[in-house]
């Protein structure tokens, strides 16, 4: 266990250099990953105007940038390139590349977008409480691990598909619709409310951030973890067994 | 008239071979129709908490919608095949093969390809027009019809112009890479500008024209075009298609192609 944390540490730091590299684009992906939790923000400003939107905004597009994945680009295209046949070989699992990538991402996806947050918090006067912020640090980690699960298990069908860019994107769309973006979960009519609750996609994104928004009390701070508990679980499981059965599918020609 | 048959041309060749592929045409249809079905969904979150945004009520905002929907189509379909990762092509010398083709060049390089598989997207966002529409109860005028399809050409004009503009940058910083930003600020056509607070507003009212994409056609056809909107798109149209060719032809000639 020890020596895999290692292994993926290792390759964060390699390819947090390594796509430092190209920083010009990822500043052009952290400006297009920012684009809907602010187009987010000036919708619902308009719609119902508060502090307490702001508030949730802020802290809805830290977790979009700490938990953005992009194994539809990284792990998908390795698949069809034929690519991941050297980490096969490789005495690690292939995993810890991909986790490695995505990891290294996601700090770069942060630490570029903290200017436009810190803009926010001081044009709009937004407070967080340091009490909230710690609840929220596990909840984060949480929707860190079941986002990357769940990006991973749908680009898996690219050991079956041409399409996995476009079940990746269906994907997203849910989780832009479900996932706390397109309208705070808590603002949903109340059928809804209980659904969205319940579905994956406010764990991996809007939980988080509804925690550190301050508006959720104890009860529901703690169903929320559950629910998170029994995705990751459930994403896991389903995703090692994908993984094995796609590895026994896929085939490479050359050398 | 020649570069219309080319055009049509390309369109007809590039939709053969897609047609080739039926699987992947309903996929495209899937994507786009839960693309607009999760877009609506949205919006009728948002009118659970208020009863107009930004000035409009909720079927204004489909027919918006309808409209972004149909730009956006239109544009994946002709433009961005061609000018997508246009700084790449400046890089490794793949422009030559353009350069040397017997019609005019930005007219190759800007609409030499197309993926007509996208056109799906503006027949869904028509629909959604239509749906608009009809939940609106008003049927169109048709001098309004006619104001509607002037702003459309005006957007399209400028959103091809825009494009093109962003693509030659490549010519002078082939590092710098703005497709990426392009899709990001062309987002904010989804909804009316007037959502956006006032210095943004403005901006993407004039200087960076997103309000052309989809407001500004909408409110024509639904209460008629206002004047200013007309006067400001068609200076803008001038300005940036004019623009577009004058920085296209300066750009060619820093292009020294790579060996090969």
């Amino acid at each position: 266990m020890i020596r895999l944390f290692h292994l993926v540490w290792g390759h964060t730091l390699r390819q947090l250099l390594e796509t430092l590299g190209w920083r010009s684009f990822l500043i052009t992906l952290v400006i297009n990953q920012s684009i809907t939790p602010l187009l987010g923000l000036a919708v619902w400003s308009a719609a119902a105007p508060g502090m307490a939107i702001t508030t949730y905004y802020v802290a809805i597009l830290a977790v979009q940038m700490l938990t953005v994945s992009y194994e539809h680009h990284t792990l998908a295209n390795a698949i069809y390139a034929g690519d991941i046949s050297h980490e096969l070989l490789r005495p690690q699992p292939v995993i810890v590349v991909t986790l490695g990538m995505n990891l290294a991402l996601r700090i770069w996806h942060f630490l570029f977008a903290l200017p436009v947050m810190i803009l926010i918090i001081l044009l709009s006067t937004v407070r967080f409480q340091p009490s909230d912020l710690l609840i929220a640090l596990p909840a984060l980690v949480m929707a860190m691990l079941v986002r990357f699960l769940f990006t991973y298990l749908l680009a898996l069908a690219a050991f079956w598909t041409q399409q996995a860019h476009g079940v990746v994107g269906f994907g997203e769309t849910l989780l832009f619709l479900l996932g706390g973006i397109a309208a705070p979960i808590a603002l949903f009519p109340e059928a809804w409310r209980q659904l969205g609750v319940a579905l994956p996609f406010r764990a991996m994104l809007g939980f988080p951030a509804e925690i550190a928004a301050g508006g959720l009390s104890r009860d529901q701070i703690l169903i929320g973890f559950l629910w998170q508990l029994t995705w990751l679980i459930v994403f896991g499981l389903i995703a090692m067994r994908i993984w094995h059965m796609g590895l026994r599918r896929y085939t490479v020609v050359g050398g | 008239m020649r570069l219309f048959k080319i055009f049509g041309a390309i369109v007809s060749i590039a939709l053969r071979r897609d047609l080739a592929f039926r699987a992947n045409l309903v996929f495209e249809l899937l994507m786009s129709a839960t693309g607009i079905g999760a877009a609506i969904a949205a919006l009728a979150v948002v009118f659970t908490q208020t009863p107009t945004l930004g000035g409009w009520r909720f079927p204004e905002l489909i027919v918006l919608l309808g409209s972004y929907q149909l730009m956006s189509g239109l544009l994946a379909a002709f433009i961005e095949p061609n000018l997508m990762w246009f700084a790449n092509q400046v890089r490794d010398g793949k422009l030559d093969e353009l350069l040397l083709k017997p019609v005019p060049s930005l007219f190759m390089a800007s609409l030499g390809s197309c993926a007509p598989l996208a056109l799906g997207q503006s027949i869904l966002g028509s629909g959604v027009l239509i749906l608009g529409l009809s939940t609106l109860g008003t049927i169109p005028r048709p001098v309004d019809i006619g104001a509607w399809l002037i702003m459309l050409i005006i957007g399209i004009m400028i959103t091809w112009a825009s494009r093109v503009l962003i693509a030659t940058l490549a010519l002078w910083a082939p590092g710098l890479q703005l497709d990426v930003v392009y899709g990001a600020l062309w987002q904010f056509g989804r909804y009316p500008v007037s959502i956006y607070p006032e210095p943004l507003r403005t901006l993407l009212s004039s200087l960076v024209p997103v309000a052309f994409v989809a407001t500004f056609p909408a409110q024509a056809l639904m209460h008629g075009a206002e004047q200013s909107h007309f006067i400001t798109g068609m200076l803008l149209t001038c300005v940036a298609t004019l623009s577009a060719g004058l920085l296209w032809q300066r750009g060619l000639r820093r292009y020294t192609s790579a060996t090969s």
